[in-house]
């Protein structure tokens, strides 16, 4: 178990620079998640870490040891790739003593017939197996362990990734979106599994996705990536709730959040499209601004009230639970969704207009450059 | 199948082209094989196994067989992982890998026959180059040394260069101590390039995360990812590699009838020029025949052998 901190790294290919000097400490212990869209440069800021890349510049401390030169084999990390990466010649018992054999036994000992001149060979072999079958034992996946990855579905090759950097007890787990070659339905499964896995070894576990549902329900904290930079660090409900900036609020939360143009007048009163929204500001007063409003956050009215939009439905998406209506609102060619409630607009039409409130409280103000206003006041 | 019969138009075509060219002559040859037909003969007698039995009856017929198995034994380790070898440093290389790759891909381009003049006379004992490198090598000081081993104690007038030194260099061709290699380096010379092309197409097909896997899990050195990855991913690559090796190998003409004709005593006496001597040369088709039945049959084992371990052992699914 080890703490990580990242100080000032830099990377760049040629010229493209893709991580921009990125500062980051993940405490011992702890599930972080690092989640961004693709190309964002995840993958090249996980594989600093392993060491399986070296950084342009910065430094990456592991345990309190800068670890710069040290190579990916020294550093005694476990990664779980994307593509899973399993040995296919060998199978899953084989794939799952081999970093074990390679840490735990010289190369005299794996050495092809000199190895028989080691007489406690065989008991130092059995004596890992038995860690190897508790571990198959935690993953459920003891009846495979004769079988070659080639014959496993692609939740238990899953399985035995995770298994592999398991076995030898690493000080940190780094997970490359470990689950993104699954189908919807194991996804969730697997989700709440891994989440299982963490609370039960206590192992710092660094985890990217680029699938926010992951982020918001495994992570203790989140880090939201673009571009190479962190945009801001917290704890999930944090992020959704008080996103740091526009790029943030539009990223995390599905579906995306609804920006409005508004403008506050000398008062700090906030007017959204010629409805005064019964808001205000104390800086930024006399200022064009943003109004983020997320579909989950507004609703359909059935009587008349003040505070609310006039729509027509261009789209209504059905999921169940919910019905998600896609609005252009009246007067402008501003397009909004609007979360409501099947039993209320079980009958709305396609073309109709319709009324939309919102719950003011969770309204999110943003100044044109994308900051979030609310949140420092 | 339908009731008309309008499938049997369209596969025929193939099917007796098939037959003509592939099967048809084939059956020719095993026919003739157990004839004593002689090209323009107007008449041929049956004789049974009797040309199969002269096959091991002969000393000529078992030097062939001596000749061409060690060729192929000498022949295919030796280009098969020098093929690997040079594909690996390739393309571990950042720059200058597309001129290494030409270069060595050159012998595969030329024509065997003309190469094989080339070397001809490079390796004349009289005026060819590589004995003039060594006779000058023995006025050298640091160069007859480290050939005849005398830095390492031994003493330099009994070492194989030293007594060369003393002598006169070999005769490379002309030797019988000699010509099996000289020819077998020629073939390991024209058979690396090729080997290496199929080993840098195999290693392109190498996923990077198995080699990143292999860090993670502690593989150290070179040597560990080349065991746990490289060498067990080119699975299907080895079998490919050594099976068309090994009947190219058992195929080598062009070289023999340019440079020694079987000689010096039957030293390279290899199977296709045997073939080509019996069947054309001497016009013993039925003796002709009996080799290339036995040559199809080494092929046909070792064709076999590739489907069996493409089946069985390195298909990893
Ligand atoms: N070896 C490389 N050489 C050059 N550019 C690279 C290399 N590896 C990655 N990049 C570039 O770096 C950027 C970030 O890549 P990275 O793989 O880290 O993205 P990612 O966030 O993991 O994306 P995804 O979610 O699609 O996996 C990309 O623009 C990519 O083109
Ligand atoms: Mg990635």
């Amino acid at each position: 178990m080890a703490g990580i901190e990242l100080k000032g790294i830099s990377k760049s290919f040629e010229k493209n620079e893709v991580i921009k000097s990125l500062n980051l400490m993940i405490e011992n212990g702890e599930f972080i998640t690092i989640v961004g869209p693709s190309g964002c440069g995840k993958s090249t800021l996980l594989r600093i870490i392993a060491g399986l890349e070296s950084q342009s510049n910065g430094d990456v401390i592991i345990d309190g040891r800068e670890v710069n030169n040290i190579k990916a084999s020294n550093r005694d990390l476990a990664m779980v790739f994307q593509s899973y990466a399993l040995y296919p010649h060998l199978t899953v018992l084989q794939n799952l003593m081999v970093p074990l054999k390679l840490r735990r036994m010289s190369t005299l000992e794996r050495f092809p017939i000199i190895n028989w001149f080691f007489p406690n060979r065989r008991s130092k072999i059995d004596k890992l197996k038995e860690s190897v079958l508790q571990a198959s034992e935690t993953l459920q996946i003891e009846h495979l362990l004769g079988r070659k990855p080639g014959q496993l579905s692609g939740g238990q090759q899953q399985r035995v990734a995770v298994g592999r950097a398991m076995v030898r007890e690493p000080v940190a787990f780094l997970m490359d979106e470990p689950l993104s070659n699954l189908d919807a339905a194991l996804r969730v499964h697997m989700r709440a599994e891994i989440s299982e896995l963490h609370r039960k070894l206590k192992t710092t576990f660094v985890y990217v996705t680029h699938d926010q549902a992951e982020a918001l329900t495994m992570s203790d904290r989140m880090a939201v990536m673009m571009d190479g930079e962190i945009l801001q660090l917290d704890t999930p409900s944090e992020i959704y709730n008080k996103p740091a900036s526009l790029r943030v609020a539009e990223f995390i939360g599905s579906p995306k959040i609804n920006v409005l143009p508004a403008e506050s007048n000398e008062k700090g009163d906030i007017d959204c499209m010629g409805i005064s929204m019964s808001l205000s500001i104390k800086d930024n007063k006399n200022e064009k601004i943003l109004v983020g409003i997320r579909p989950e956050h507004t609703n359909l009215l059935q009587d008349n009230k003040k505070n609310c939009f006039l729509g027509e439905v261009n789209h209504k998406e059905n999921l169940g639970s919910d019905i998600y209506l896609h609005v252009t609102l009246k007067d402008s060619q501003q397009k909004m969704i609007i979360r409501s409630n099947p039993d209320i607009s079980f009958n709305t039409k396609i073309g109709e207009i319709i009324r939309i409130g919102f719950d003011n409280n969770k309204v999110m103000i943003f100044n044109e450059s994308g900051q979030n206003l609310n949140k420092k006041s | 199948m339908s009731n008309t019969r309008s499938h049997i138009w369209f596969v025929s075509p193939a099917v007796l082209l098939m037959f003509l060219i592939l099967i048809l002559p084939v059956f020719v040859a095993g026919t003739f094989s157990f004839t004593d037909y002689n090209l323009g003969s107007p008449d041929f007698k049956w004789v049974g196994w009797k040309n199969y039995e002269s096959l091991g009856k002969f000393s000529s017929y078992k030097k062939m067989f001596t000749a061409s198995l060690t060729y192929v034994v000498i022949v295919v380790p030796v280009s098969v992982l020098l093929g690997l070898g040079s594909a690996m440093l390739i393309s571990s290389l950042r720059f200058g890998g597309e001129l290494y790759k030409t270069v060595f891909f050159l012998p595969v381009m030329a024509t065997l026959l003309a190469m094989a003049y080339a070397w001809e006379f490079t390796l004349d004992p009289v005026i060819g180059v590589i004995n003039k490198f060594l006779d000058d090598g023995c006025s050298v000081g640091w160069f007859y040394k480290l050939f005849t081993g005398s830095w390492l104690g031994f003493n330099p007038t009994e070492s194989w260069y030293g007594e060369l030194c003393n002598d006169r260099m070999p005769n490379w061709l002309g030797n019988k101590k000699y010509a099996l290699g000289s020819i077998s380096f020629i073939g390991i010379w024209q058979a690396f390039g090729f080997n290496m092309v199929l080993y840098l197409a195999g290693l392109t097909s190498v996923p990077r995360d198995l080699y990143a896997a292999a860090e993670m899990d502690g593989a150290n050195s070179p040597w560990e990812k080349f065991k746990l990855v490289t060498w067990p991913m080119l699975g299907p690559t080895h079998v490919f590699v050594v099976t068309i090796t090994s009947i190219r190998s058992f195929q080598v003409f062009d070289t023999v009838e340019a440079l020694t004709r079987g000689g010096p005593s039957k030293s390279t006496y290899m199977m296709v020029y045997a073939m080509f001597e019996k069947g054309v040369k001497q016009n013993l088709v039925g003796m002709g025949s009996a080799l290339t039945i036995v040559f199809l049959g080494f092929v046909l084992i070792l064709t076999l052998t590739q489907v069996y371990f493409i089946n069985r052992k390195v298909h990893y699914s």
